[in-house]
């Protein structure tokens, strides 16, 4: 098993230099350098020139030809800067604003995971336990109703259930703060985007748990529990929930990486000021050093949720071993 | 049963991690109700608290509430007059306008800070503000303020020529002479000037050209950004760069008291009730981030944002028959404030393209199709001016005569296109033109466009772009036509006419336009006081540009706020940024009204 792992991490080696060398050509080959934004549009040549200097946007891209191959110089250019600046974790300052990059990191990394890590816990368990149900009740009025719920709202653009949400829930309504505001809490200002984000998420989710557990429903261990007088209740929560962990943990340990990310729309019309909002700015202000670092940190931690899916996989399925 | 308790700890880690989270993240401390708070929006974060490097909008609004400048608008008079603020009085100009001397007020402090000795802000002296115009030079701090003193004082481009020389910022010694700033005492400056300099103290009302203490770049080094340290009303309490920031006041701002004289009016509207006493009223402020209009508006409804601009899809709920608010809006004893704004938008030509450039009645027909009263219509709700100059209302040098030949003539535009293919020797191929974003808006005014430009059959590509896209075609001048504008930050027309000279090129002048006369007209007037030939020179500028066609200008904005009933003395202004210092609030009418709402 270790073997296993350690040779997992070396392959997030390639995969983040791969996705690191993306992130690079799309934002500074294929759409320009940000000096002129930097600058503004009356700034004169020479500072625009003195702005390259001191972001090294004057070096090469890739490599500096000028020099030998194995010389230093060769490989100071661009992408190595910004490759060697996230394999130590140092990211510098954002273009946009100058402030230390981690700092903004670590101030949004609350206020998202306030946000997405309830809303991920209350989809999935919703979604698991109303699945069982309508499973159970497959074909009945009330699983028909419950799939075409399912249908309609994973048909509304998330949008609307934000729009919603803020104005009769909040605004006319008056159940919860409509935005952020400076005097309230956090778990004030991010229980009624909580509610809106659960209430989206479920129709998906519901529909892929429902096809799980029907999967279950149908295998002989389900009818041989049915015969034997179990509970509906107990064959449901404890055989079949027990046997559909695979896809579950899957799902669930999947989604973590995304946590982090925030939810870009609710921490937007919420005014939650976490690392979806931060990313969105970065990306609308062309800041590259700010979208580089979010890009490693969401590669790394996906490539390593990946692999603590695995390992999931084989301590709840005894069948399942590592090569 | 093993697999269920893995499941239930996996929950568990998550609810953890998030809840951890919640004790984590500040919980705010309640606001004192006892105090004035004002509470605003903003819709975008500010680009930095320091003078020397802010640029947007958003800075200049907080940086002008911490730091005050030299000079700066009265709060009340209408047309816009600069007043002294730091400085004792007006400049006391030489007779061949070359030397003047600033004296600044006595006993004007920073406020405290751990920057300074034992904690205690100093007095500010002039020397301060020469320290500061010199970081504004100091090329290695990339100040987008340069081009205030550009070419200005003499010995400060030889400045900025050292700092160019020195590898590193710290290596600069900010204890360099410049011939042409020299502090007679602790109060007084001598400013020696290349050429005489008119508008020096509109130029002077910029945030940008306030005095930054020494000890507080020292102290903060790269970080300044955000520790604003100044003499102004307010200090800055907390900045949570993506959601809000507040200010507290500032113990030991001591100099400002409300005017006591207004325009026509003021007085009948309450605006002088307050009238000699000291500022500001208010205690604390937040500028509350908000992107997206729906909530914003929502929350100015509630009666939690004080003011609020009116988002084009609310329009309709706020105003009625153009210029009045609905019953709706004046049951809740909301106020409608207009005021019209120093800027004008246009589409550019670029005069070095060889199909726009060189066929001026093709320019001229694309600006006798264009239906500015339907764009304003369509897109603003006619709120705004339709444009027949560059030079705004707003302006002393507006021409009003300029308005009684309207450019909309689509019988004329079909003669001039005729004459347009003769010059260009057959059917003019498609046109491209650069649009500023890729919004829903931009597509919106591109479609518009197209449309009209279809009128005398002229194809019409639009480029959407961002903005470093957007802005470095301009500057490599890789375009034919441009849709763009500027915004002064005086009510002079200099700032805006500045854009045309051939000097400017590449460093505003996007047109790459270049006419002697235009270079001429525009030199003799920048240097002249104001008076009477000014205003003549500068609308002869204008109307050069015109004759040559170099823009189509399409309109000036006019501003529609929204301000509750508890807001007292709240005058818009187009030009002046630190306004929270005149405002009051009237806590109990707001809670009042929040219990109602």
């Amino acid at each position: 098993m270790f073997s296993y792992i350690i040779r997992r991490l070396l392959y997030t080696v390639p995969i983040v230099f791969g996705v690191m060398l993306i992130t690079f050509l799309l934002f500074n080959i294929v759409r320009g350098d940000i000096t002129d934004q930097i600058a503004g549009k009356e700034a004169s040549a020479e500072t625009r020139a003195e702005i390259k200097k001191e972001y090294g946007l004057d070096k090469p891209l890739f490599f500096n030809t000028e020099h030998k191959v194995f010389s230093k110089q060769f490989w100071d250019s661009q992408f190595f800067n910004h490759l060697l600046a996230a394999a130590t974790f140092d990211f510098g300052y954002s273009y946009n604003d100058r402030e230390a990059i981690w700092d903004k990191i670590k101030r949004g990394a609350g206020p998202s995971l306030a946000l997405t890590a309830p809303m991920l816990v209350g989809e999935v368990s919703i979604s698991i336990i109303l699945a069982l149900v309508v499973a159970y009740f497959r074909g009945r009025w009330i699983d028909n109703l419950t799939v075409l719920i399912c249908i309609v709202g994973m048909s509304l653009p998330f949008l609307s259930f934000i729009l919603f949400g803020q104005y009769f829930l909040a605004f006319k309504w008056g159940l919860f703060p409509v935005y952020f505001w400076p005097d309230l809490s956090v778990w004030q200002y991010t229980l009624l985007p909580t509610f809106i984000g659960i209430a989206a998420g479920l129709g998906s989710n519901l529909r892929f748990y429902r096809a799980v557990m029907l999967d279950e429903l149908g295998n002989d261990y389900v009818r041989t529990a049915f015969a034997k007088g179990l509970s509906p209740a107990k064959v449901l929560f404890k055989h079949v929930l027990k046997n559909a962990m695979i896809p579950i943990i899957t799902q669930v340990v999947l989604a973590i990486p995304f946590l982090f990310l925030g939810s870009l729309l609710l921490e937007r019309f919420f005014g939650i000021p976490g690392l979806g909002y931060l990313m969105i700015d970065a990306i609308g202000a062309r800041d590259f050093k700010v979208i580089n670092a979010m890009v490693y940190i969401s590669a790394i931690l996906f490539v390593v949720f990946n692999l603590i899916t695995d390992i999931c996989y084989a301590i709840v399925d005894p069948r399942i071993s590592f090569k | 049963m093993k697999k269920k308790r893995h499941l239930i700890l996996l929950f568990a880690v998550i609810a953890a991690l998030g809840w951890g989270m919640f004790v984590l993240s500040r919980s705010n401390d309640k606001i004192d109700e006892n105090e004035m708070v004002m509470y605003s929006a903003i819709s975008s974060k500010p680009d930095s608290l320091d003078p020397a490097t802010e640029s947007s909008v958003t800075s200049e609004i907080i940086v002008k509430h911490i730091y005050d400048t030299l000079y700066d608008y009265d709060y009340l008079k209408r047309p816009y007059v600069v007043v002294p603020v730091l400085a004792e009085s007006m400049p006391d100009v030489s007779a061949d306008g070359l030397t003047c001397i600033i004296k600044i007020k006595k006993g004007l402090f920073f406020s405290d800070d751990g920057c300074f000795k034992d904690g205690k802000g100093r007095e500010l002296t002039v020397n301060d503000v020469i320290y500061s115009w010199k970081r504004i030079a100091n090329i290695k701090n990339l100040s987008p303020s340069w081009w205030v003193f550009d070419e200005r004082i003499v010995g400060l481009d030889e400045f900025r020529e050292y700092t160019k020389t020195c590898a590193l910022a710290s290596d600069i010694d900010y204890s360099r002479e410049v011939e042409g700033l020299k502090a007679i005492d602790d109060y007084a400056l001598q400013v020696r000037l290349k050429k005489a300099w008119p508008h020096m103290v509109y130029n002077l009302t910029k945030g940008a050209t306030t005095a930054v203490a020494k000890e507080a770049v020292d102290y903060y080094g790269k970080t300044i950004v955000n520790h604003p340290i100044g003499t102004g009303p307010y200090i800055l309490k907390q900045w949570n760069k993506e959601s809000y920031i507040e200010l507290e006041r500032n113990p030991k701002y001591n100099y400002g008291y409300y005017p006591t004289e207004g325009e026509d009016g003021d007085f009948e509207k309450g605006l002088l009730a307050d009238a000699g006493k000291k500022i500001p009223f208010i205690d604390r402020v937040y500028f509350v981030k908000i992107e997206e209009e729906p909530p914003s508006w929502f929350l100015f409804l509630k009666g939690k944002l004080d003011s609020s601009y009116i988002p084009k899809d609310n329009f309709d709920q706020a105003i009625s028959d153009g210029k009045k608010l609905t019953p709706e809006m004046k049951k809740r004893g909301i106020e409608l404030k207009m005021y019209r704004l120093p800027d004008t938008s246009w589409i550019g030509f670029n005069m070095d393209d060889p199909i726009v450039g060189n066929n001026k009645p093709l320019r001229q027909a694309i600006s006798h199709i264009l239906d500015k009263k339907r764009f304003i219509d369509l897109f603003a709700n006619g709120t705004l001016d339709e444009a027949f100059g560059l030079i705004p209302p707003i302006m002393q040098s507006y021409n009003e005569e300029l308005s009684k030949t309207p450019s909309y003539n689509v019988a004329k535009a079909k003669e001039l296109m005729e004459q347009a293919k003769k010059i260009y020797g057959g059917d003019i191929p498609e046109l491209t033109l650069k649009m500023p974003g890729t919004s829903v808006s931009e597509r919106q005014y591109g479609q518009f466009f197209q449309k009209e430009f279809d009128k005398i059959g002229l194809k019409l590509n639009i480029d959407y772009l961002d903005a470093p896209m957007y802005f470095a075609e301009l500057n490599k001048g890789q375009f034919q036509m441009y849709f763009g504008g500027v915004s002064s930050s005086a009510p002079i027309a200099y700032n805006i006419l500045r854009m045309f000279h051939s000097k400017s090129i590449q460093s505003g002048n996007h047109f790459y336009y270049r006419n002697e006369e235009f270079d001429r007209t525009f030199d003799k007037a920048s240097i002249m006081v104001d008076c009477p030939e000014r205003t003549e020179l500068y609308r002869k500028c204008e109307k050069i540009l015109l004759d040559d066609c170099v823009a189509v200008f399409i309109f000036h904005s006019v501003s529609y706020t929204l301000s509750h009933s508890w807001v007292e003395n709240d005058k818009p202004s187009a030009l002046q940024y630190g306004l929270a210092r005149f405002i009051k609030i009237d806590s109990a009418k707001r809670r009042s009204y929040q219990a109602q709402y």
